[in-house]
């Protein structure tokens, strides 16, 4: 750690770590409810239980990027964060918006639209916190030493992220229209904008692991996102196939989301590759691991899997099926959970001076959680495939198949299981770190920094 | 090789060029919507039902145009599929329809609000959505019935409900539902006043059987017992 300021991150990243947790639990309740175990209908019924899981992912995500931004953007522009205090408001301010949001949920108040269930009252408050971290991280840009590409793509990324929620809170008479302008936030944050932030985070993992040089790696990551927005954009037409939209959006959509794994593959090979070139040993290895982890995991659930059911004639079969859920899960874990675990596992020996890197906990923590959730995608792909064979195909009624299926629950339990303990395993690490520490402050020398004075 | 700025043009030309694209093809969707799903249609009570569409959040469990959650069932055809008079009895007491399953929140709508819901997946079933959802390619055959004209007879008589509440769990000449017995012969099996209590509240008569009560009024009900004895 070159700043005293970076440290607000940790704010973030515990804040993550809780969030997790909580997520983790309503997805046992919802698993439990769809093995036919709804013992807590009365209290957190499933759409309370399927809102809060959601949404405390896109804030635990949204806090992760930034935690990581906190951390990054001091050091790639050279100073101190502009306003330390502001950071912490907006921090404090965030968590608040997150537990009222939460907490509404179990008493129905919520505007109950796919991803973007939290009140509207609370949407004017999410706007003006995000508002005002993207100025703290904008002024410690522009008044900042240098200009790096990897700030600059980071910081784009999260405007464009915050300019793109504005849409998602427009009200519109028709479902059509309302679905059309919800998936502008949805679809052009995960398979948009938040690849430029992923690729922007990874890009600097794998200069700060790595030792290749970051001319080589931020050309590349040029290339990477360049190609995020040639398939993603138009891309987004995989979401307008059956909604009203006009029927050209069925070629549209099909070709450029078919593209859509070539960025991701992108993103696996640059991993892959520059860990493979990178003359340095760096001791933190298990930041490399989630590093490098997050570029392949990617790849498989949202390269992959997205493509699976994402042609329109696979679709209009699979469309709000459980396939949906298998390829939402792994594709969240990989290209986004395991980006903020990553930046998680690297700052932390950084921010607190302490380097346990070669213990078993964090390693097993990497492989359990991975595994875990490997086997969750399966359950549901099983479950997804014969829900869409019964049900859509032979014409099954709903209930029934959803009998037919509860046993893949139980499976999918299992591996949540699993991958729960995985989890566990990261957080005692988190904890065993403890808090940030001013003797960490240029403690830690990189070679890039000792190379730069 | 290709140089940093080259990358870099790339990276600006490629998301320049196609956001401009996907802007053109957005102002031609708004354009080209309303016709697609007869915005004309969207009358006060529709929106009234979009308003407790979302204020209750129901895409926690169910799809609507296939988004949503997958916990219930897809919503897009459902007027087709149940009819607004099942719908309206089902609103009432999700519960009471298919006891000892999968629930639904009891939400306690008023009569306008149900009508209003109603309304609003009516609109929503009329959007030309591409040939979402798929015909059953691999569905079997509909058997063949061979005692078919008798129930053809029945239901020349029967009062409208039978159709469209009834038939969606019991079968009348080979069409309906498995989910009770089938028709035939129930005027044999029991009397006026057997049916009559049975359909005034089934529980009593049953605890714990699958058949709900319909809160019928009591003309309404009489009329459906007056044909159910007519069924020999």
């Amino acid at each position: 750690m070159k700043f005293r300021t970076q440290r607000i991150s940790w704010l973030f990243f515990a804040t993550c770590m809780l969030l997790l947790c909580l997520q983790i639990v309503y997805g046992f309740i919802m698993g439990f409810a769809h093995m036919g175990y709804d013992v807590l209908h009365d209290y957190i019924p499933f759409n309370t239980a399927r809102a809060t899981h959601t949404n405390v992912l896109v804030v635990w995500l949204l806090c992760g990027f930034m935690g990581a931004a906190y951390y990054i953007v001091p050091e790639e522009s050279g100073r101190e964060l502009w306003s330390p205090k502001l950071a912490v408001v907006q921090w404090a301010s965030l968590l608040l918006v997150a537990v009222t949001a939460v907490i509404g949920f179990h008493f129905n108040w919520w505007e109950g639209r796919k991803f973007l269930e939290i009140p509207r009252p609370l949407d004017y408050l999410v706007v003006i916190n995000v508002l005002s971290f993207v100025l703290n991280i904008g002024m410690t840009t522009f008044t900042g030493k240098r200009y790096t590409t990897t700030g600059m793509v980071l910081l784009v990324g999260l405007v464009s992220a915050a300019l793109l929620y504005l849409p998602g809170m427009i009200w519109f008479d028709s479902q059509v229209m309302d679905s059309y302008f919800r998936w502008w936030v949805v679809h052009l944050w995960v398979e948009g904008v938040w690849e430029l932030i992923m690729g922007a985070i990874m890009s600097y993992l794998l200069i700060k692991l790595t030792g290749v040089d970051r001319e080589v790696i931020e050309k590349w990551l040029y290339i990477i996102v360049g190609l995020t927005f040639v398939s993603g954009i138009l891309g987004t037409g995989h979401h307008y196939y059956w909604i009203g939209a006009p029927e050209y959006w069925l070629i549209v959509g099909g070709v450029f989301s078919a593209l859509e794994p070539l960025a991701f593959l992108g993103m696996a090979l640059y991993g892959v590759t520059m860990a493979r070139r990178g003359g340095r040993k760096h001791p933190n290895k298990i930041a490399m691991y989630w590093t490098v982890g997050c570029g392949i995991m990617s790849f498989v659930g949202a390269g992959f899997l997205g493509f699976a059911h994402t042609l329109p004639s696979v679709n209009i079969y699979t469309h709000g099926t459980l396939v949906t859920a298998m390829h939402g899960h792994l594709a969240f874990w990989g290209a986004y959970a395991m980006i903020v675990l990553a930046i998680i596992s690297y700052a932390m020996p950084q921010m607190t001076g302490r380097k346990f890197f070669d213990t078993w906990v964090p390693e097993w923590a990497f492989w359990i959680s991975n595994i875990g959730m490997l086997s969750m995608t399966c359950a549901f792909a099983v479950a997804g495939v014969t829900q869409v064979y019964l049900e859509r195909r032979v014409g099954m009624d709903f209930l029934e198949v959803q009998a037919a299926v509860a046993v893949h629950f139980t499976a999918l339990v299992l591996a949540a299981s699993l991958f729960t303990l995985g989890i566990l395993l990261f957080i005692y690490d988190f904890i065993r770190y403890g808090f940030p520490s001013d003797e960490a402050v240029e403690g830690a020398a990189e070679p890039e920094a000792a190379a730069a004075k | 090789m290709l140089s940093k700025s080259q990358a870099r043009l790339f990276f600006a030309v490629a998301t320049g060029g196609f956001s401009f694209v996907f802007l053109g093809l957005t102002v031609d969707t708004v354009m080209q919507v309303p016709e697609r799903s007869h915005s004309e249609n969207i009358t006060e009570e529709v929106i009234h039902g979009k308003e407790l569409w979302e204020s209750n959040n129901c895409m926690g469990c169910h799809t609507l145009l296939g988004e949503g959650a997958y916990y219930a069932p897809e919503l897009t055809k459902v007027v087709d599929r149940r009819g607004a008079e099942w719908m309206r009895i089902f609103l009432r007491d999700p519960q009471a329809m298919f006891p000892g399953q999968r629930k639904m929140v009891q939400y306690d709508f008023t009569e306008d609000e149900i009508s209003a819901l109603i309304a609003f997946f009516d609109w929503n079933g009329k959007i030309d959505t591409n040939g979402f959802p798929a015909e059953h390619d691999l569905a079997p055959p509909a058997p063949v019935v061979v005692a078919a004209t008798s129930g053809a007879d029945a239901m020349a008589t029967a009062p409208a409900m039978v159709a469209t509440v009834c038939m969606a769990c019991h079968a009348v000449g080979g069409n309906g539902g498995n989910i009770g017995p089938a028709f035939e012969g129930v005027g044999n099996r029991y009397t006026e006043d057997e049916l009559d209590r049975w359909l005034a509240d089934p529980a009593s008569v049953k605890p714990g059987t699958a058949m709900p009560n319909l809160g019928l009024a009591d003309d309404v009900r009489g009329d459906l017992v007056e044909w159910l004895m007519t069924l020999d």
